[in-house]
């Protein structure tokens, strides 16, 4: 992690353009048929428990078993490659595009990603804090906590079998948590964020930067908390 | 202090031919019944058996732990038995009692198995358990996802997998924890309606020796059908990630038979004691062991992991 971050740098490209562009890909072999059109708006997974599927993106089938992929996140479709429509395609081909307006808290994410040691989640399952760091998270805050390789620090939880995850990172404080104790994640998605404890203040002075130039950063018709 | 309840690895093997082989025979079993037996044979090659300890997941941790710093290293299937607990716990440090008259113990298996296999090896004590007291006569046992075994609401048996690494080396291993209330018809009062014995279930006492062989042996056949699955995927067009529309995986199959919980209004809940999320009715069980329900607002939602209370 570096101490120079251009922040007008940084800024300047999410003033130009406050989106994340969202790459939809196969998820395994299969014929596609497509459910949207370029510039359809698509909605996310919503409901209390995120149990209504997102806006139908395509289907997939394979060996006459259709599977119909929706989408995680919302936004306007900025691509389809509607070459493919029909076709066959391997797992990992790209096939759509969505253009997800980003909101204050997403852009400082963004960011603090790009700085933060990421843990990622091995397996799709359920985490929660092992119970001495938990305790001490509860005590303390999670950034009083200093965490370093070989620490037992989660617990994954799948068909009640529940393994401790030791932490492999840089020795830090967590910065960030992504998981919500009993909400699924999906693996490889980051399950916390950690930071070199002197390296605090410069994180601090990403988010109160962004903070500040926020309504200058985004035009008026996008502005989101 | 000598231990009561000693089965040994012999006794276990004569059992497994003498009378689970036959038993198996006369009902409708895949084509490979003796192999099956053989693949799932390392369950109760070493058996550990003490009188009292504090909790045997704990034991087994230590033990595997002490055979690496001797440059040894653990044997897959080994079982520790303990007559009676000290601190055993369920999930989340919850409290679970352990007096003489049950059956509590731990298998340590290497993780040797591929995902599916791994996913779904928590179902293997549910319904090994459930077929061993069914076997005795408790025909109203049933398997309530994952892995409880219930009688009339109450519990029988519960059951909990860990995983573990060693510290020098690395390697991996599951704990799969057993807790069967058997003989033990004594329960604290926070308990007393929830928790049931299979002698009172029964209306008689229950050779503790016998049923811990027979609940091994069903251990054992289940262990030996998830490697024998593996070897049938490793044969086909098999994909993880795309199980949905294939057969029945032979656990799955025998868990279905087992279980009460398809076509059940539940409350679900990652933690349900502590904090239980909404009511649903289970609609299915996926092939990679995940349950689906559907919501009152008709939509559905599969879970991976977590706990259902009927309602």
């Amino acid at each position: 992690m570096t101490d120079e971050i251009d922040f007008d740098a940084i800024l300047g490209k999410y003033h130009s353009d406050p989106y994340d562009y969202v790459e939809i890909c196969a998820t395994h072999t299969g014929r596609v048929s497509f459910k949207v059109a370029e510039g359809s708006n698509v909605n996310s997974p919503s409901g209390e428990w995120l149990h209504i599927p997102g806006s139908p993106l395509f289907e997939i089938t394979r060996e006459r078993n259709p599977k119909l992929v929706t989408a995680k996140t919302n936004g306007t479709i900025s691509s389809v490659r509607t070459e493919l429509e029909g076709q066959f395609v391997e797992a990992g081909e790209r096939l759509l595009t969505i253009r997800h307006p980003l909101k204050k808290k997403e852009v400082i994410e963004g960011i603090l990603k790009k700085v933060l040691y990421l843990f990622p989640a091995p397996e799709r399952a359920k985490y929660f804090f092992s119970l001495d760091i938990q305790s001490r998270i509860e005590k303390n805050g999670a950034k009083a906590l200093t965490v370093k390789p070989g620490d037992e620090i989660i617990i994954m939880s799948l068909m009640k079998r529940d393994t401790p995850i030791y932490y492999t990172g840089e020795t830090g404080v967590i910065h960030s948590i992504y998981f919500t104790p009993g909400a699924s994640v999906d693996q490889g998605q980051p399950l916390i964020g950690i930071c070199a404890s002197d390296k605090l203040p410069l994180i601090q002075k990403i988010i109160t930067r962004v903070k500040a130039d926020w309504d200058k950063l985004i035009e008026p018709a996008h502005l989101e908390d | 202090m000598m231990a009561i309840n000693c089965p040994t690895p012999a006794s276990l093997q004569e059992y497994l031919w003498k009378h689970e082989l036959p038993n198996r025979l006369q009902k409708p079993q895949p084509p490979s019944p003796e192999k099956i037996i053989r693949y799932g044979a390392i369950i109760g090659s070493v058996i550990h058996c003490h009188s009292s300890m504090g909790r045997t997941m704990d034991q087994a941790r230590q033990h595997i732990i002490n055979l690496e710093e001797a440059g040894s290293s653990a044997a897959s299937g080994t079982v520790i038995l303990a007559d009676t607990l000290m601190h055993s716990k369920g999930r989340f440090s919850r409290t679970w009692h352990a007096p003489t008259g049950g059956l509590w113990g731990c298998v340590i298996l290497a993780n040797t198995f591929m995902p599916r296999a791994r996913t779904l090896l928590p179902l293997t004590l549910g319904v090994a358990c459930c077929e061993a007291v069914r076997d005795l006569g408790a025909q109203n046992a049933y398997v309530r996802w994952v892995n409880d075994v219930m009688v009339s609401g109450q519990k029988l048996g519960g059951f909990l997998v860990e995983s573990f690494c060693t510290p020098r080396y690395g390697e991996e291993y599951h704990l799969l924890g057993f807790g069967i209330n058997i003989n033990n018809n004594c329960f604290p009062d926070t308990l007393t309606n929830m928790a049931v014995s299979l002698s009172h279930t029964l209306g008689h006492p229950v050779n503790l020796l016998d049923f811990t062989l027979s609940f091994l042996a069903k251990m054992t056949w289940n262990i030996g059908l998830l490697c024998y699955e593996e070897e049938q995927d490793l044969h086909s067009d098999y994909s993880w990630e795309n199980l949905e529309g294939q057969k029945d995986h032979l656990l799955l199959e025998q868990w279905k038979n087992l279980s009460d919980t398809l076509g059940r209004r539940v409350l679900y809940g990652y933690d349900i004691q502590k904090k239980p999320q909404y009511e649903a009715k289970v609609t299915g069980i996926r092939q990679d062991g995940a349950i689906i329900m559907r919501l009152d607002d008709g939509n559905q939602i599969v879970e991976h992991s977590g706990e259902l209370q009927y309602l």
